[in-house]
């Protein structure tokens, strides 16, 4: 499980993240909201360990996350996905995905110097892509692909590396909405497939009322709610700050 | 592949007929064609701009020599030599973990300035300023040092490279190198160790360059600093940018385009009396062709041919749709 107690991360005088606690259990999926500015992408990037914070803990299983590089995390079985993907690169989609499962240690290494690995193609694409709406894709290169489809690639990317903390930044931000509840849709068919916690940064309400099992509410760089999904849409001071004094 | 190798063999079997000289072309392409397919490891599949190829070249030679000389065969000379500068390419390519781009670039130039020194100052090993004379050696116990013996080598020695780096490209290290060439930081992001995997880059292409070096120190029997100097690098650069940046065929035909031109223009001096003037001429071609090359056409001449393969084919398939076109309108 993951337990974060205390984090704080500034950014010169700015105070982005004040002495945030949060916990998530084996195979629970966490919505993370929140206004603009909240912190909930700077507390995320800190698990992941692309800043590291000037006080406070994260643990891991036990092991502390702090100052870990992302491969070292990737081995650790934290995975990410990111708000903006990557877009401009030749490798196939089956490639990205590729990448990702190599990342855990696993992957093929050097035995594809001598196997054409077809088989295992295949395997990887029914796994990973077809559940994604991407398995017509598999042969396109990144850059040749739309927004959404490119976010789901992220998400195929970061599952092939079968994480059991999955982190999604946003991951239907910039999403038609018929494939933004595709997607949600998907995530939790990961999660019942694969057992892993997914810990879930998102804007729209409606996908996280509808995906998340608890929901952590942020504001101003603290934790203002911790509960579940009905929890948060009475409770009085998510709705103040949502929607203004009531 | 099958071509490749259709092409290797056939050349092959055509060298008893060719020359001493035709044997010389032929082996000098194909070992600068080996030299190239390690520099586009390099810089076209890993995004690791490097001016020293040259001297890594020259690394390669002398190991091999010393290797031949101590009376080692030559096969085991040439994977000694291979072994030698993939070491001496993981040291050079140290500071591309820290360093990206041109500044890596401006590195690897001053590793090459530093390796020719010590090519002059490393007396025991490379004999200093007068260079290393290397003495024929056997290959795999057979006599093959001459001048078609070892074409024959450099053709199935570049066939192994062609097929080894074709493989390598589609492993997981493979596509590590291609994801880091498109952007490091994603690369991390995604979780992939990027100063290892640039570390295995140098260790891979090096170990090439170092095969290539060993041979160009075997056929021309001597190794001497002024060889491996920067115009070297940047004829190895010339090279991989005219054929194909990223195209395991580019670095071939860009090989054979920069070992033939100087030839051709060699030939083209004699005929006219005025060889010392065209010779000059020689390194400004190759400027002139890297600025129109990187201008109009990045993906060098592999990407060209392609280009114009489809515009000389368009007119046939116009024609294919026309008359499938006459075709449905002949039921209707």
């Amino acid at each position: 499980m993951l337990m974060a107690r205390g984090v704080t991360i500034r950014f010169g005088g700015v105070v982005a993240v004040g002495g945030m606690d949060m916990d998530v259990h084996p195979g629970e999926i966490v919505g993370l909201i929140g206004p603009n500015g909240a912190g909930k992408t700077t507390f995320v990037n800190a698990i992941s360990g692309t800043y590291v914070p000037n006080a406070g803990s994260i643990r891991w299983q036990d092991e502390d996350l702090v100052g870990r590089t992302p491969n070292r995390l990737a081995r650790m079985g934290v995975g990410r996905t990111f708000q903006n993907v990557a877009s401009l690169s030749d490798l196939t989609v089956l490639d990205i995905v590729k990448v990702g499962r190599s990342v855990r240690g696993a992957g093929g290494g050097l035995r594809d110097l001598f196997a054409s690995g077809r088989r295992q193609d295949d395997e990887l694409a029914q796994k990973y892509l077809e559940p994604l709406g991407l398995a017509d894709h598999r042969n396109t290169p990144l850059q040749m692909l739309s927004y959404g489809h490119r976010k789901a690639v992220d998400i195929a990317r970061a599952l092939a590396g079968e994480p059991d903390l999955l982190l999604l930044d946003e991951p239907v931000a910039g999403v038609a909405p018929a494939e933004a509840f595709a997607l949600a849709g998907f995530v939790k068919k990961i999660r019942d497939l694969m057992g892993c916690a997914v810990v879930m940064v998102e804007h729209k309400m409606d996908i996280v009322m509808c995906t998340c099992d608890r929901i952590v509410v942020m504001a101003g760089g603290v934790k203002i709610f911790d509960g579940s999904c009905a929890g948060a849409q009475s409770d009085p001071e998510v709705r103040r700050v949502y929607l203004g004094h009531a | 592949m099958l071509i490749l190798i259709c092409v290797a063999v056939a050349t092959i079997v055509v060298l008893p007929a060719l020359g001493r000289y035709g044997a010389y072309i032929v082996y000098a392409v194909t070992i600068a064609a080996i030299g190239a397919l390690a520099l586009n490891l390099l810089i076209g599949y890993c995004g690791q701009i490097s001016f020293c190829h040259g001297a890594l070249l020259g690394v390669g030679a002398y190991a091999a020599g010393n290797f031949g000389n101590a009376g080692q065969d030559m096969s085991i000379s040439l994977l000694a030599a291979g072994v030698v500068t993939a070491l001496v390419s993981v040291l050079v390519g140290l500071p591309a973990l820290r360093l990206r781009g041109l500044y890596f670039a401006i590195a690897t130039l001053a590793a090459q300035f530093i390796l020719e020194f010590l090519f002059r100052l490393l007396e025991p090993l490379t004999h200093g300023v007068a260079g290393l004379m290397i003495k024929p050696a056997p290959f795999l116990g057979m006599d093959l040092s001459n001048d078609r013996g070892y074409a024959a080598i450099s053709i199935v020695i570049l066939v192994a490279s062609l097929i080894g780096v074709s493989r390598l490209l589609r492993t997981d290290l493979g596509r590590r190198f291609i994801l880091i060439r498109d952007s490091e930081m994603v690369a991390r992001g995604m979780g992939v160790n990027v100063a290892l995997t640039k570390l295995w880059a140098f260790a891979i292409s090096g170990f090439l360059t170092g095969i290539a070096g060993g041979l160009l120190g075997f056929t021309t029997r001597i190794a001497a600093p002024e060889a491996f100097e920067i115009a070297l690098s940047v004829d190895y650069v010339a090279m991989i940018i005219v054929g194909g940046l990223g195209s395991l065929p580019g670095a071939l035909i860009g090989a054979g385009f920069v070992v033939l031109l100087p030839e051709a223009v060699q030939r083209f001096g004699e005929s006219l009396g005025a060889a010392t003037q065209t010779s000059a001429i020689r390194e400004m071609v190759f400027g002139l062709l890297i600025i129109v090359f990187m201008i109009y056409e990045p993906r060098g001449l592999y990407a060209l041919g392609g280009r114009l393969a489809r515009r000389l084919r368009a007119p046939f398939r116009r024609a294919g749709a026309a008359s499938q076109l006459a075709k449905s309108e002949g039921v209707n």
